[in-house]
């Protein structure tokens, strides 16, 4: 089958982080995962902005929790793309939530329609993978083709991320190896990333100053300049950082094409905290 | 009986448990929500049958596959909505509801929770649904629904009990697994529905073990745990004077003897409340940063056993705890005026467990003997030439227990190159440095091992050896008070004011006859 924008859609949920998925783009959707203060539950960026999030991440005295959409949000989400003849529902690896498995639920039954996809990654990373399929379906593609980009992002789409304390990570239980890297008594900065789906220390460096000159370091290391560079940034309430990181951006690499700058839904931000900032990059070169 | 009045049994049952099952999520990911999801999903579906004008038993059937399937939460609520949906689906289409059609009913909510999963893992609620499934096919057909109910919470609670076994994650946490425990409270709730019975009580939350409670993690240090015993003692009112001290407190036991447990930073405190009241016995005190440690190796399963550790020489508590929060787990004293023996640093490096060691000697005096302990040490020993503490924590800090301690040391040698450290000391005579001269009593500033200020005024050879470090561009200023150290909150302020790029960290460091030790990065 030819894959185009016309009969091929692409849901991702929340924890992308892109939630002007569907004015960006017609055949998007953005599926919100919950976020639990106590007894009461908000759908990701419908009913929960960042910065109301973050307000009340402040003030609250139970650390919140998150959950994964229900089946049925994916039905109703797939149910709106009912036009389209394929659909990629890109999603946070299975590792890190259960949200894929209420996705494969949902897409069971639509028989071979729905392809849900483990991105392995988070955050603006899920949505530069949705990005990189949208490229192809723009000019034409095939669900091999799909198929085969989603293993090179994989393998080579490079993620960065630096929390101001691990106490988020650990209180959700995504943490991983990072567990040992702890050091909050001397502002030491863990650097992160995501390997099979779990959260991986790299190194750790003391103050904000020399986790931006690490990001500097490894991005400059594993990237070389060009149009087919394309790079995103998040944060959780860190305009400056993801700024400052825009500009190394494109001083070290004018080529490249910052295709996303966002901030860290409430999902996102329940599990990392405040003051997080990440940067990805994808070199989209085959 | 309606299958509104059974979901309204089973939610019951549910609700009764929740905190219980939530207490009881380590797996897959230890965010202690379980009981919470499945309440919500099995609200989800009571809520709906209210609102439901259905009557024949397949459309029934269908507005319950769809309001389970609309309301999961949560992994353990996917899965049960496979569940709910699989069970749905075989009353759905057959005729009386027998023990017989029940029993196929499990079965298909079996296979259909099977279906749902990618990659089945033995010990979850899927073992527990299967369990039950197959028990159901075995049982008595004719025997009374009711009764068939009853049999299959005994079979769940069995399979529960065997959760343990098939899953090391939750043997190492001492709990069964969380979702197939909810699982069955709501066979508890249905069969007292279908009974006619009251909900039963939740079955006690087991008298949490001092096992289970160390899973909690706790802001405190030290795991104490006593017996106190004596006549007429009063439980609470130990409870209430020990709640101060600390967290995860447990008093079990008699009013002639009670166990204590507490985590707190006072142990000592904790075992003065217990002599005043009585006579103390089986006093143990554990660090518990290496058990939290431990715990989360057990709980991910993914952290491979520790490649190298770092022995450190500290003087100092603050200084102790700052190496530790870095990953040093085995401590020398000693520094300026108190150089350890090449046999201390030897039985340090030979109490810890990982085999290879990364050693800090911390001190210029200390260097040689380090490095003489490297050659007699049982294991291999990379000495990395910190010259003073504040240059070692500096090092410490790129350290990665995960790699070995060759690589470690290269990367920490490489962060000692670019340190610059300084230190004020006060003069213990009279003497002259660098063409200074220095009264008995002054404070003298030294950057770089050189003096570089002398007076009584502590601000000024501060701000001096600070200046010196901070003639190149630096990020980041750590200072380490010492004992009966001046305060230097002022004197922070106008760093920061004069060096506007650079982080100014304040530590309490603790170490003698230096108020203050520096370094710039």
């Amino acid at each position: 089958m030819d894959l185009t924008a016309q009969n091929t859609a692409i849901v991702v949920d929340s924890t992308a982080d892109f939630p002007e998925a569907a004015e960006r783009f017609p055949n998007w959707r953005m599926v919100p995962l919950y976020v639990r203060f106590g007894d009461e539950s908000y759908r990701d960026y419908v009913e929960l902005g960042p910065h109301d999030f973050y307000e009340r991440l402040r003030v609250a005295p139970i650390p919140p929790t998150t959950s994964q959409p229900t089946p049925g949000d994916f039905a109703a989400a797939y149910a709106e793309l009912a036009g389209y003849e394929r659909i990629f529902s890109v999603h946070i690896p299975q590792t890190l939530s259960g949200t894929i498995q209420s996705a494969r639920v949902a897409a069971e039954e639509l028989g071979d329609k729905v392809r849900p996809i483990d991105s392995g990654t988070a955050s603006a990373a899920i949505a530069m993978l949705g990005f990189a399929i949208q490229r192809r379906l723009e000019r034409g593609t095939t669900d091999e083709e799909v198929d085969a980009l989603v293993d090179r992002f994989k393998e080579r789409a490079g993620l960065l991320f630096t929390v101001d304390t691990l106490e988020f990570l650990q209180r959700g239980g995504r943490i991983g190896r990072a567990a040992k890297f702890a050091g909050q008594l001397l502002n030491v900065k863990p650097i992160l990333t995501i390997e099979d789906g779990e959260v991986v220390p790299l190194k750790r460096v003391r103050g904000a100053a020399k986790a931006f000159a690490e990001f500097q370091r490894q991005f400059t290391g594993e990237t070389a300049d060009g149009e087919s560079l394309r790079v995103g940034i998040a944060h959780a309430e860190a305009p400056d950082r993801a700024e400052q990181l825009r500009k190394m951006v494109v001083g070290e690499r004018p080529h490249a094409e910052v295709e996303i700058v966002t901030t860290l839904g409430a999902v996102v931000g329940t599990h990392a905290g405040p003051g997080t900032v990440g940067l990805f990059w994808f070199a989209d070169d085959a | 009986m309606t299958g509104l009045e059974l979901a309204r049994g089973a939610l019951a049952s549910l609700e009764q448990s929740r905190q219980r099952i939530d207490d009881l999520n380590v797996y897959p990911v230890p965010d202690g929500d379980t009981g919470t999801n499945l309440t919500l999903t099995c609200r989800a579906i009571v809520e709906a049958l209210e609102g439901s004008t259905a009557h024949d038993q397949a459309a029934i059937a269908k507005e319950l596959t769809r309001a389970a399937l609309m309301g999961a939460r949560g992994n353990s609520g996917v899965i049960l909505s496979q569940i709910v949906r699989g069970f749905a689906e075989v009353l759905g289409e057959a005729g009386a509801i027998d023990t017989p059609t029940l029993a196929r009913a499990f079965r298909g909510a079996s296979d259909a929770a099977y279906r749902a999963v990618r990659r089945p893992v033995e010990g979850t609620m899927l073992t527990v649904i299967r369990e039950v499934a197959e028990a159901a096919e075995r049982s008595d057909s004719t025997r009374a629904p009711a009764a068939f109910l009853v049999s299959l919470v005994r079979a769940g609670e069995e399979s529960l009990a065997r959760t343990q076994d098939l899953l090391d994650v939750l043997r190492d946490a001492g709990v069964v697994d969380a979702g197939g425990a909810g699982l069955v409270e709501i066979l508890r709730g249905l069969a007292a529905t279908a009974a006619g019975e009251p909900i039963p009580e939740a079955p006690p939350a087991p008298e949490l073990s001092i096992d289970a409670i160390h899973q909690e993690l706790s802001e405190f240090r030290y795991c104490t745990t006593f017996v106190i015993e004596g006549e007429g003692l009063v439980r609470e009112e130990l409870e209430r004077e020990l709640e101060r001290l600390g967290d995860s407190l447990l008093v079990v036991g008699d009013p002639t003897a009670y166990k204590v447990h507490v985590h707190t930073d006072a142990p000592g405190d904790a075992l003065a409340i217990g002599t005043t009241r009585g006579t103390i016995a089986g006093v143990e005190i554990a660090n518990m940063h290496t058990q939290t440690h431990g715990r989360e190796q057990r709980l991910l399963h993914v952290v491979p056993d520790l490649v190298s550790e770092v022995v450190a020489v500290v003087v100092g508590e603050g200084n102790r705890k700052l190496f530790e929060s870095l990953g040093a787990t085995s401590f020398v004293e000693g520094g300026q005026t108190m150089n350890p023996s090449t046999a201390d640093l030897v039985a340090a490096v030979e109490r810890t467990g990982a085999p290879e060691i990364v050693l800090l000697p911390n001190n210029s005096n200390v260097i040689m003997s380090a490095e003489q302990a490297a050659t007699l040490a049982g294991k291999p020993v990379e000495v990395v030439a910190s010259d003073s503490l504040q240059a070692g924590l500096a090092a410490i800090v790129s350290f990665d227990p995960q790699r070995g301690a060759a690589e470690n040391a290269t990367e920490m040698r490489e962060v000692l190159d670019a340190v610059a450290t300084g230190e004020v000391t006060v003069a213990s005579r009279d003497a002259q440095l660098n063409g200074l001269a220095v009264p008995k009593g002054a404070y003298l500033g030294l950057a770089g091992g050189e003096a570089v200020s002398v007076g009584d005024d502590f601000a000024q050879v501060v701000t001096d050896v600070v200046e010196r470090l901070l003639a190149e561009p630096r990020g980041i200023l750590t200072m380490l008070r010492g004992e009966d150290a001046p305060d230097v909150d002022a004197l922070v302020a106008a760093i920061a004011e004069r060096h506007p790029d650079v982080e100014v960290d304040v530590q309490d460091g603790g170490q003698p006859h230096y108020p203050l030790l520096l370094s710039a990065e």
